[in-house]
């Protein structure tokens, strides 16, 4: 059994990634399909923090770029659950199958 | 003067001390077998095998006596009773024997030495992860969904602290499970669900494709990462991170620092003006 090192770090993403990306294909949930996406950022992160922690651990670049993605996850949240209750407010449903019209 | 009903003789205290005897005896007979077995070395006698099924049915009989009640044993039904638990447990010591005592041999020789126990919490966390992440995927109710993404954050959280990232851990901890969550969980709460059955919240949509999609990401990404030749430094270290962070926003990364506060002003007005209720007119509502 070998120690733990970065491939293993990078399979645990690939594993986030590809739930993320089912997640955001396969529901029909706005909300579903948003927290699919923070899955997938996620997932980058865990790959960024590994690479900075295992091939350039003098400098902090891949822990810098993971504090990025969270502020923006943090602003992608906020703007895409206003736009699921702006979508509710006017269809009377979050199904993204059925929010199909371009005006009201 | 109301008429004492007559008493159950099997909650008389001499009948409960004779089950009690009697499986004591049992046990006391099947552990001399077993003493006998052990200090002489040399394989069962027929009589020992007649008197560990002999033991096993006194102790049976005492057993059912006390406690499953509802059974009724006869003369007759008792020793066979007391043959078929003789029987499953000796299949079971057998199979203890042979078959899984040199199992747990081989596992503790071979495979226990070369386990750390920080590969354990790193398999703790990971599956952790891994299991919240596919809970998030797969579950029918959207309230489970969002509880499985908590397990799933805070999965990581661990692996970014196994990775010595303390800072990015805190923030994981600190902006996913108390900031966007609770946001997920409030847009839940906020909006009708799909449906009307609470249980089916969370409906899937071509749930072969994404399985099949998600497999070949899955796939292709874990070969590149096993197969890859990375150029990993040999000795990674675990200094803490927090200070230089802090450094390195406010010289290298300081332009984008900046840009990123302004996204985080812009993302807050917008979602506030984008998710207030409008005011319509309502003269000329013609839907």
């Amino acid at each position: 059994m070998l120690s733990i090192g970065l491939p293993h770090f990078l399979v645990v993403g690939a594993a986030l990634f590809a739930l993320g990306i089912v997640t955001v294909v396969t529901r029909r949930n706005a909300v579903g399909i948003l927290m699919g996406v923070e899955l997938i950022l996620n997932a980058a992160n865990v790959n960024f923090v590994a690479f900075n922690h295992y091939v350039d651990p003098a400098r902090l670049t891949g822990q810098v770029f993971s504090i990025f993605v969270i502020v923006l996850a943090a602003a992608e949240a906020a703007v895409g659950l206003a736009i699921v209750l702006a979508i509710y407010q006017t269809f009377r449903t979050i199904d993204v199958a059925e929010t199909d019209l371009l005006r009201e | 003067m109301a008429a004492v009903p007559p008493r159950d003789p099997r909650q008389s205290l001499l009948y409960v001390l004779w089950r009690l005897a009697a499986m004591g005896t049992g046990f006391l007979v099947a552990g001399g077998v077993a003493l006998y077995r052990i200090r002489s070395g040399h394989e069962l006698p027929g009589a020992g095998w007649f008197a560990l099924w002999f033991a096993t049915t006194a102790f049976f009989w005492g057993f059912a006596g006390l406690f499953l009640r509802r059974l009724a044993l006869g003369p007759v039904s008792t020793p066979l009773f007391g043959a078929a638990v003789f029987g499953v447990l000796a299949f079971l010591g057998y199979l203890a024997g042979q078959v899984a005592a040199p199992f747990f041999a081989m596992i503790g020789t071979r495979v226990l030495p070369f386990v750390k126990p920080s590969d354990l919490v790193f398999y703790a966390f990971a599956g952790m992860t891994i299991a919240g992440a596919a809970g998030t995927a797969f579950s029918r109710n959207i309230i489970y969904s969002a509880w499985s993404l908590l397990f799933a954050f805070m999965g990581v959280a661990g692996l970014y602290i196994f990775l010595g990232a303390d800072f990015p851990a805190v923030a994981q901890v600190l902006i996913y499970v108390g900031g966007i969550l609770v946001l997920i969980l409030f847009a839940i709460m906020l909006t009708k669900q799909i449906g009307e059955d609470p249980k089916l919240t969370n409906v899937h949509l071509a749930l072969p494709v994404g399985a099949a999609l998600g497999a070949a990401a899955v796939a292709m990404l874990v070969y590149m990462a096993v197969m890859a030749p990375w150029k990993t430094v040999d000795n990674p270290r675990f200094d803490p991170t927090s200070g230089p962070l802090g450094v390195a926003f406010l010289t290298e990364y300081l332009l984008p620092f900046e840009i990123a506060s302004v996204v985080l002003l812009a993302a807050l007005v917008g979602s506030v003006i984008i998710a207030r209720k409008e005011i319509k007119e309502t003269t000329d509502s013609a839907p």
